[in-house]
Parts: C-alpha cells; sequence; structure tokens
C-alpha cells in the first residue's frame, strides 16, 4: 500500500483529501501544521512514499520541510498554492519538489499528477526512463533518437538535450531554472530567452501546431512540462 | 529666475555710489562755480551786487542735483563767500563794509541752503520710490517663480540669498515638510543655511509663536538677527533667520521687506501644502470607488453561482438517494462548473486589486507570443466543446518582456468573454505592428475577434470600467471585474487594450505590446 502524508492546515480540505486518497487505496496520515508533518515524517516508519505539501502552513514556511526530506532521500513532493503563491511555488520546484498543483484543482488533477510523481519516484537512484512515446513521437534516449509517426526527425544537439531533459521528467513539470541549469549550464539560469527559441524550434519540428502544441506543454510562469 | 546678484537685492544707503560718479559731479560743480565767477566777472559794474548774487544762487541750486547733501551745503557756502571775496567790497577781504551787503549775503546763503534741502528731499523721496517699484518687481519675480515652482522649497536658496543682501550676512531657512510637529525634531523640517543650536531653538519659538523676534520688533531686541516666520493664512510653515551685520542700524524698512519675502515662502509653502492634501484625497476616493466597485462586483457576480452551488448540493445532500445518477451527475456537475466560474472571478478580483496599488511588480520575464496563444488555446479548450477558437500568428514574432501568468489571465478573460457573448468562430489572432502612426517603436498585437452582437458606440469606453456590462447581454453574468483586469494588466506592462469594432460584425479587443530588444544571444548556437 502506497503511504502519503497530507500536509494542510484547512481541516475540511484535508478531510476531503484524506477521504478521497484512501478511496483510491493510499494510506494517508494528516499533518495541520509544519511542525506536526515534520514529526510525523520524521518518526512514521516506514516512511511516507509521498508528501502533499500545502505553502499555507500557519506555522512556516514549506522550504524547511523540503530541505530536511531532501538531505534523506528522493521522496516525492507535491506542493499545494494558492496563486499568489507564484514565487514560493517556483522555489520549491527548484529546490526538488516534483510538481505543484493551484488551489482550487480537482480530485481527479491531483490523482493524475500523483501518479506521474510516484511513477517518477525512485529514479534517483533507478536508471532513469530512456524511452518516451506519446502522440507519435518516440523519443529514445540511449539510441539518441527521435522520431514522428515513423519518420525521423533532426534535432541539433541542444534541441536534442532540452527534449531528453523534459523526457526524464515526462508528466512533471520542469522549471525554467532547471531546464537552463540542466541544457545549457548553472551561468545560464537567467537566459530564459535561450529556452524560448529552441522551445520554438521543438515545437516546429515535434507539433502539428506549433500555436497550439499537444506534447510540449507550457506552464505559464513556471517551466515546461512533456505530455505524460 | 532662480538667483539674484546680491546687489540686486541692496536696500537704499546700502548701495554705494561709485567714486567715478562722485569724481564726475565734483568736477561738474566745479565747472558751473567758475561758470558763475566768470559770469559774475563779466558783468562787474553792469549790474548790481543782488544780480551776481543770484548766479551763485543758481550756480549751488544746479550742482546739488549732483552733489550729495553736505557737499551741496558746504558748496552754497563756498559760492557765498567767493560773492564776499570777490565782489563785496571791500574786495580781496572776507569782511563786509555796508550793513545791507551783510543782509544780501545772508539771505543768500539761507535761500542756497533752503533750495538745497528741498532739491535733496525730492531726490531722496524720488529714490525710494523708485527702490520702492524696483523691489516691488523683484518680490513680483519670486512670486512668480513660487507660483510656478511645484516644491516651493526649492525656492529657498534665491530666498536665503535675498535675506542676505538685506542682512548682511549669510541668512538661514527652516521649512516644514508637512503640518508642525509635536516636537521640536530637526528631521521635521527642511534647513537651509547652517545654524547654531541656540539659533535652531530660536527658530523654532519663532515658528510657533508666529512671532518676529529681534532688533525692532519688540522682543528679544538683543538678538544679532531677526527671526521671522514663514507665515501664511492662520499659520506659520518654518521660519527665517536673517544675521544682521549691523544690529543696531536695523530698521523697519528692511525688515518688512524680509518679512514681505518671508511671507511670500510660506504662502507657498501653504499651497503645495494644500495641494498634496488635494492629491492624497483624490487618490484616497479613488481608492474608494476601486474599492466600491470592487466590492459591488463580488456582491453580484458571486451570489448568483453561490446561488447554484447551494442549491446542487443541498439537493445532493437531502435529496440525494431519490435522485438519479444522472440528476446527481448533472447537480455535480454544476458544481464544478460554478466553482471554477468563482475560482476565475477570485483571481480577477485579486489581480485587480494587487495592480491597483501603487508600486505594484510585475514577475517580467521574455516570453514568447506563440506560447502565451498556445496556453489560451490550452485554458480555452475545455470550454469551447464546439472547437469555435481557432489561433493564428504571424511567424517570427519577437519575444515579449512580460508577466507570463497576467498576459495568460489577460487572453483568458478576452476568450472567454467571446466564447460567452457571441455565437460562430472566434479568433485569436497574435501579429507583428511596424513602428509608424500608432507608436514610435514596433508593438506585438494580439487580438480577440467574435462575430457577436458587438459593443454600442457609446458601451466602448465604459466597458472596460470596473462592474460594467453591456446591455445586450443583461442576463449573461460574471464579466464584472474582467475587462477591467485585463485593462489594467495591460497598462502594468507599458501596453494597452483597445476595443475595435469589426468591419462586418462583432467586436475586436486589442492588446498593444511594446516590444522591447531581447539581449544579444551571446554563443550558444547549436
Amino acid at each position: 500500500m502506497i503511504r502519503v502524508l497530507l500536509v494542510e492546515d484547512d481541516r475540511d480540505l484535508r478531510g476531503t483529501l484524506r477521504d478521497a486518497l484512501a478511496l483510491e487505496g493510499y494510506e494517508v496520515s494528516t499533518a495541520a501544521s509544519l511542525s506536526e508533518g515534520l514529526a510525523l515524517w520524521t518518526h512514521a516508519r516506514p516512511a511516507p512514499d509521498l508528501v502533499l505539501l500545502d505553502l499555507g502552513l500557519p506555522d512556516g514556511d514549506g522550504e524547511t520541510l523540503l530541505a530536511t526530506l531532501r538531505r534523506r532521500d528522493a521522496t516525492p513532493v507535491l506542493v499545494i498554492s494558492a496563486r499568489q503563491a507564484d514565487g514560493q511555488k517556483i522555489r520549491l520546484l527548484d529546490a526538488g519538489a516534483d510538481d505543484y498543483l493551484v488551489k482550487p484543482f480537482s480530485i481527479a488533477e491531483l490523482l493524475a499528477r500523483l501518479r506521474v510523481a510516484l511513477r517518477h519516484r525512485g529514479t534517483a537512484t533507478l536508471p532513469a526512463q530512456t524511452r518516451y512515446e506519446a502522440g507519435g513521437l518516440v523519443v529514445d534516449l540511449a539510441a539518441h533518437r527521435v522520431s514522428l509517426g515513423g519518420d525521423t526527425v533532426h534535432l541539433t544537439p541542444t534541441e536534442f538535450k532540452l527534449l531528453a531533459r523534459l523526457v526524464r521528467s515526462a508528466g512533471q513539470v520542469v522549471t525554467h531554472r532547471q531546464l537552463l541549469s540542466d541544457v545549457w549550464g548553472d551561468e545560464f539560469t537567467e537566459h530564459t530567452h535561450y529556452l524560448r527559441l529552441y522551445m520554438g524550434q521543438l515545437r516546429a519540428k515535434l507539433e502539428a501546431d506549433p500555436a497550439d502544441p499537444q506534447l510540449l506543454l507550457t506552464e505559464p510562469g513556471v517551466g515546461y512540462r512533456l505530455l505524460d | 529666475m532662480s538667483r539674484f546678484p546680491h546687489s540686486l537685492w541692496a536696500p537704499p544707503g546700502h548701495r554705494a555710489a561709485s567714486w567715478r560718479r562722485r569724481l564726475a559731479g565734483g568736477a561738474a560743480a566745479f565747472a558751473l562755480w567758475a561758470l558763475a565767477f566768470g559770469g559774475a566777472v563779466a558783468l562787474d559794474h553792469h549790474v548790481d551786487l543782488a544780480n551776481q548774487a543770484m548766479l551763485f544762487v543758481t550756480a549751488s541750486v544746479l550742482a546739488s542735483i549732483w552733489l550729495g547733501a553736505p557737499v551741496s551745503f558746504a558748496f552754497a557756502l563756498m559760492c557765498m563767500l567767493s560773492l564776499n571775496w570777490g565782489f563785496v567790497p571791500p574786495r580781496g577781504s572776507f569782511t563786509v563794509d555796508l550793513e545791507r551787503h551783510a543782509v544780501l549775503l545772508g539771505a543768500m546763503l539761507l535761500v542756497s541752503w533752503l533750495i538745497v534741502g528741498l532739491v535733496w528731499r525730492l531726490r531722496a523721496q524720488a529714490a525710494a520710490a523708485r527702490d520702492a517699484a524696483c523691489w516691488a518687481a523683484r518680490l513680483q519675480v519670486v512670486g512668480e517663480a513660487l507660483r510656478d515652482s511645484a516644491d516651493p522649497s526649492a525656492q529657498a536658496q534665491p530666498i536665503a540669498e535675498a535675506l542676505a543682501a538685506l542682512g548682511g550676512r549669510p541668512a538661514a531657512l527652516m521649512l516644514l515638510h508637512d503640518e508642525l510637529p509635536p516636537a521640536d525634531l530637526a528631521e521635521m523640517a527642511l534647513w537651509h543655511g547652517e545654524v547654531s543650536d541656540d539659533e535652531r531653538a530660536g527658530l523654532w519659538l519663532c515658528l510657533r509663536q508666529s512671532q518676529p523676534f529681534g532688533p525692532g520688533t519688540g522682543r528679544h531686541g538683543e538678538q544679532p538677527a531677526w527671526y521671522l516666520p514663514l507665515r501664511s493664512r492662520g499659520a506659520s510653515h518654518g521660519a527665517a533667520l536673517v544675521r544682521l551685520a549691523n544690529p543696531e542700524s536695523a530698521n523697519d524698512a528692511d525688515r518688512a521687506r524680509a518679512q514681505a519675502l518671508c511671507d511670500l515662502l510660506g504662502l507657498s509653502l501653504q499651497r503645495a501644502a494644500l495641494a498634496r492634501q488635494t492629491e492624497a484625497a483624490r487618490e484616497l476616493a479613488q481608492t474608494q470607488g476601486v474599492r466600491n466597485a470592487l466590492l459591488a462586483s463580488i456582491s453580484h457576480d458571486y451570489r448568483t453561482p453561490l446561488a447554484v452551488i447551494l442549491g446542487a448540493a443541498s439537493s445532493l445532500q437531502t435529496q440525494g438517494e431519490r435522485l438519479s445518477v444522472v440528476q446527481r451527475e448533472r447537480l455535480a456537475q454544476q458544481i464544478v462548473d460554478e466553482v471554477e466560474q468563482l475560482s476565475r472571478m477570485t483571481d480577477n478580483t485579486l489581480q485587480l486589486a494587487r495592480l491597483d496599488a501603487p508600486g505594484v511588480a510585475l514577475r517580467l520575464d521574455w516570453e514568447s507570443a506563440e506560447e502565451i496563444v498556445g496556453t489560451a488555446l490550452a485554458h480555452a479548450r475545455r470550454r469551447d466543446p464546439q472547437r469555435r477558437l481557432h489561433g493564428r500568428l504571424e511567424p517570427n514574432l519577437p519575444l515579449l518582456r512580460c508577466d507570463a501568468l497576467l498576459l495568460s489571465q489577460l487572453l483568458d478573460n478576452l476568450v472567454d468573454n467571446a466564447l460567452k457573448y457571441s455565437e460562430g468562430p472566434v479568433e485569436l489572432v497574435a501579429r507583428l505592428q511596424a513602428p509608424g502612426e500608432a507608436s514610435g517603436w514596433p508593438q506585438v498585437v494580439m487580438s480577440v475577434r467574435d462575430r457577436g452582437v458587438g459593443i454600442a458606440p457609446a458601451e466602448r469606453r465604459r466597458v472596460f470600467e470596473v462592474f460594467q456590462r453591456g446591455d445586450a447581454a443583461p442576463t449573461t453574468r460574471g464579466a464584472g471585474v474582467g475587462l477591467a483586469v485585463c485593462r489594467a494588466i495591460a497598462r502594468a506592462h507599458g501596453g494597452e487594450l483597445k476595443l475595435r469594432a469589426r468591419a462586418h460584425g462583432g467586436s475586436s479587443f486589442e492588446l498593444w505590446l511594446p516590444v522591447v530588444p531581447v539581449p544579444a544571444h551571446e554563443g550558444s548556437r547549436a
């Protein structure tokens, strides 16, 4: 059974989410504050498989909890944020949170994100995903091959690196900073315009209508997500 | 007009006549005397002594026009003595034989002195009138400079210079920032010129009592300076320290002038303070207006979705078992739909309030128009089952310097409105507008075009105001703050949101965004 730690201070939302997750077969432990979440995380044995972390907690910053978690292992963390908390949300994603949900969100959306995050669980230790297939696009990272509808697509080395980075996190949001840092290097994390240009080139090669992308999705102000 | 030469401000009496002018006056007087003496010699034995005396009287009167008063009196005396020496028997001496000659000489001197005295007084009056006119003209110049200046404290320097010219030593000014502070805190005032602690205390006292101190004022006459309040109607807005070079000879006329200057500054400071208060009141009223509109919008726009949600939820709660599966699903769907609507309205209302606050910071980044349009298309898909929305992009649009979340919100609102208020296709078009008549730099124009009933000309301006809705759609709900927040977002980006009626019916809402040059794409081309 998969164990989920839910840290959310609103009692009603906490109850609703707990019931909904339990109905889907997850084993849910809940915390109403950061300190409680931290205590549950430290003492729960076996440790939770996934953490759902609300940002608006009464006793402090979700970043503390994330930092503690990341010191131990790669347990997936899903951030739940209100719309005003954009800056904090992106900081947490950059610090290693796996994905985010903006309030209000539907249970269906939550479950989908949860499944993606759990699938990526342990990618830090296990061999990373090397093959991606969706909507006629096939990416074989090991063979360095990309094809669309059976035809080989030629990508420049940078385009390929960018696509490969998204494939490794397929279904999850990858922030601008993470992409720039992983594809171009740490000194390029502010050069968002590179990203825009190369993403435009990738879409021109891979999307039927680049203005209405179905695979390379934009998360405005946050990053990109490759269709799961 | 910001500086006055010191000499221009010097009061009468302080102004020193140049030695050159004195020399010229002396030479002219000597020439007059020589002329009178020569005339008297030429007329000797032809006319009597009284006529010769008249020549000397005329000379001394004429000379008094150029000479100062003491020299004129001496000149008249010299004329009388030269008549006595040259023409009154016995000649060649200052003795007088005949009694009538002595009377003549005495009368001559008296008349000369009398006329010289009168001329001198006349000259003094004329000089004073000239000086007063000059002073009035200068006050007018200062007054105009103060009137034209939004910040009167910027005029403190020329006024301090004028006061320094009046007192003969450097002057200092203390101007209040705002209202009179409860304590004498130096940081509550603007200081102009160096002041000692005692002088500072004197200035605060002068300000608090709104009374002048110093020589001639009847209060603290022992002080070597005048402390003058910067008065206006009912209050003082600062104080001036006019240090006096000669406190003993300080006169009331100079003090009156210094006070006039101070009052001019005081009135300007009061006017500026009033203008600031008016502006603050106006801003407050505007904020109140926006808040009232937001409250109206919330109370109106939120009630309907809340009613639907409560209806559906309570029906599920109390009748759940008796409802068919289809009915239950429909109620649940209603709740989901209305909550999404509420959520969008909440986002808009919060965003409008945020953008309305002063000093709002946008999260600007380089964004591609393609992605922003793509996001709007993706967001609209669920609300657009018939696929009425189509995107169209000009190729190679430049990157935009913008807040992607805000622009997404703007396009979502426009697309939402177009889908809601019109039937038929809706287009989302992005194109580049070359610099031209509209503006001096290129702009990216993103338009949302529909073929709906359009918006009446009278409504077109009002439609962007908070809580407006076209009459054409009286039963549709939810756009209360939508267009207002769109315009606020456009303007926060230095752009504009325009509404254009389309040629064959329908509306086009156009976002115009200035294009900012992208930093050089250094290397890394792969």
